[in-house]
């Protein structure tokens, strides 16, 4: 009975579709996320930012949405891994010389590589954030405290332009995937895609560029 | 006169790829060449490369061709790095050493994917594509007198649209010029040009599902919607037949009447 759901799952196109969707929901994931860390630069002090953490920490539901988060994470990442592996056993003898065609763009190429980067910066964000995180200190603080050290700062802003890229292809490629395509349309989600990527990328990448700078208290910089 | 014909050669030096059969290990051979008239198409630049070989007493250079004329979808070859060289919607065989440089050194490969073995030199075994279309790409229709053509009728613009799918010439460039050797623009556009016309949907469901799971057993990579096939493809096929069949596929597995 299930046969067609492993068929498909398993197939080039139903993978590629899985790892659509997942990434479209992360993506909106991540615009909520930086809607509510945009709190921090809201007042001088932080205040709005940790009641917006409490806020979301004292959610008894906050178990459920974290293990969504989990899935589609998994989900996503274990696929990419798998088509990956694919893709490399594709062509195992390499062109001696390569030249693009003009499809490819900066965000497409580097799928892999900014992905893998993410990957890592989850693992280390979750263990700042999530893990540390024992309900004593400030938010506020914590974050400014991780993100004034210059290895925190840069690879804070390193996984952000990775972001950054990752979702500038994202978008567009997901929509395709899933069959959308059309000249009415197309265009603009082009340029949804990388609008996507530059906003969530230069967002995320404002908070560590601004607290290691301007010396960790709001945009107002009064350090 | 003679100034003329001096800009009108080239001597070029060549890098090309030699390979004994389907299981030894190739290298690449240089080959300077004098005199290459910049009228002649690429090919026939490589016949040039064959006759000195032959005068040599070696074995000449293995490459497909057919047509010569761009139609027929047999000659291949990456040049510099490219599908069927630097000239957009051209095949090798229509490419002319006009658009080369010179003194210019040109490195020539065979199309290079697991699903796409080197028989020898520059040739590649591309019946991989054979599979996938006897998998589904075709209409079964009864034999017996034609019927009106009117009987049918098409919207202009899906007929269009089929057309342009119908387009490909079947030479496999779309799997070479991707990075992750995928045929998706070929399976794509024999899936959408039948998923247009009327001719092609009693079959609709079963063939996507049976040219999609032939393409993955036969080794092609998955699609990261880069797009480098459609840049290279010398037939101009456009990805929205990629999108298309990526429709009929979900559709035929999750609303389709196959089991």
């Amino acid at each position: 009975m299930l046969g067609w759901l492993i068929r498909t799952a398993s197939s080039s196109i139903g993978k590629k579709a899985l790892m659509a969707l997942t990434g479209l929901l992360l993506i909106g994931f991540l615009v909520v996320h930086l809607a509510g860390n945009l709190t921090f630069y809201m007042d001088g002090d932080g205040a709005a930012f940790d009641s917006y953490a409490e806020t979301l920490e004292s959610n008894p539901l906050l178990p459920l949405a974290e293990f969504g988060l989990l899935v589609l994470f998994v989900t996503h990442i274990v696929l990419a891994l798998r088509v990956t592996k694919q893709n490399r056993d594709a062509r195992k003898s390499r062109y001696a010389v390569r030249a693009t065609a003009g499809g490819s763009t900066a965000g497409s190429r580097s799928m892999v590589i900014t992905g893998i980067v993410l990957l890592v910066f989850l693992v280390v964000h979750i263990m700042d954030f999530r893990l540390q995180n024992d309900g004593t200190e400030s938010m506020a603080a914590l974050v400014r405290e991780e993100l004034s050290a210059p290895l925190g700062a840069g690879l804070y802003a390193v996984a952000m332009l990775a972001l950054g890229l990752h979702v500038s292809h994202a978008f567009k490629s997901a929509m395709q995937t899933l069959g959308c395509n059309h000249p009415k349309y197309t265009p603009l989600i082009e340029k949804v895609s990388l609008g996507l990527g530059i906003v969530l990328g230069l967002g995320f990448l404002s908070f560590p560029l601004v607290i290691f700078f301007l010396g960790g208290s709001a945009a107002g910089g009064q350090a | 006169m003679s100034a003329h014909a001096e800009t009108d050669c080239l001597n070029l030096t060549l890098n090309i790829w030699r390979q004994e059969g389907p299981h030894a290990t190739g290298s690449f051979e240089v080959r300077q060449l004098q005199d290459i008239s910049t009228h002649m198409s690429f090919l026939e630049m490589l016949d040039c490369v064959n006759e000195d070989l032959v005068s040599e007493g070696r074995e000449p250079v293995s490459f497909d061709h057919d047509c010569r004329e761009g139609i027929c979808g047999m000659c291949s070859l990456v040049i510099n790095g490219q599908v069927h060289g630097p000239q957009p919607e051209t095949t090798t065989c229509q490419l002319h050493m006009r658009h080369f440089k010179d003194g210019e050194t040109i490195t020539i490969e065979p199309f290079r994917a697991e699903a796409f073995p080197v028989v020898r030199d520059l040739c590649i075994d591309r019946t991989a594509l054979d599979r996938i279309i006897t998998s589904g790409g075709y209409i079964s229709v009864n034999t017996g007198s034609p019927q009106d053509a009117n009987a049918t009728p098409i919207a202009k613009p899906d007929s269009d649209l089929a057309m342009d799918a119908a387009a490909c010439i079947g030479c496999g460039g779309c799997v070479a010029a991707c990075p992750n050797a995928a045929a998706m623009l070929f399976t794509g556009a024999k899936v959408s040009q039948l998923a247009l016309l009327p001719q092609g949907a009693p079959e609709r469901e079963s063939r996507v599902l049976s040219m999609v799971e032939t393409m993955d057993a036969e080794g092609f990579g998955n699609c990261t919607n880069e797009y480098e096939c459609m840049a290279a493809c010398p037939k101009a096929i456009d990805v929205s037949h990629i999108a298309r069949m990526n429709r009929e596929y979900m559709r035929a597995s999750l609303v389709g009447s196959s089991p």
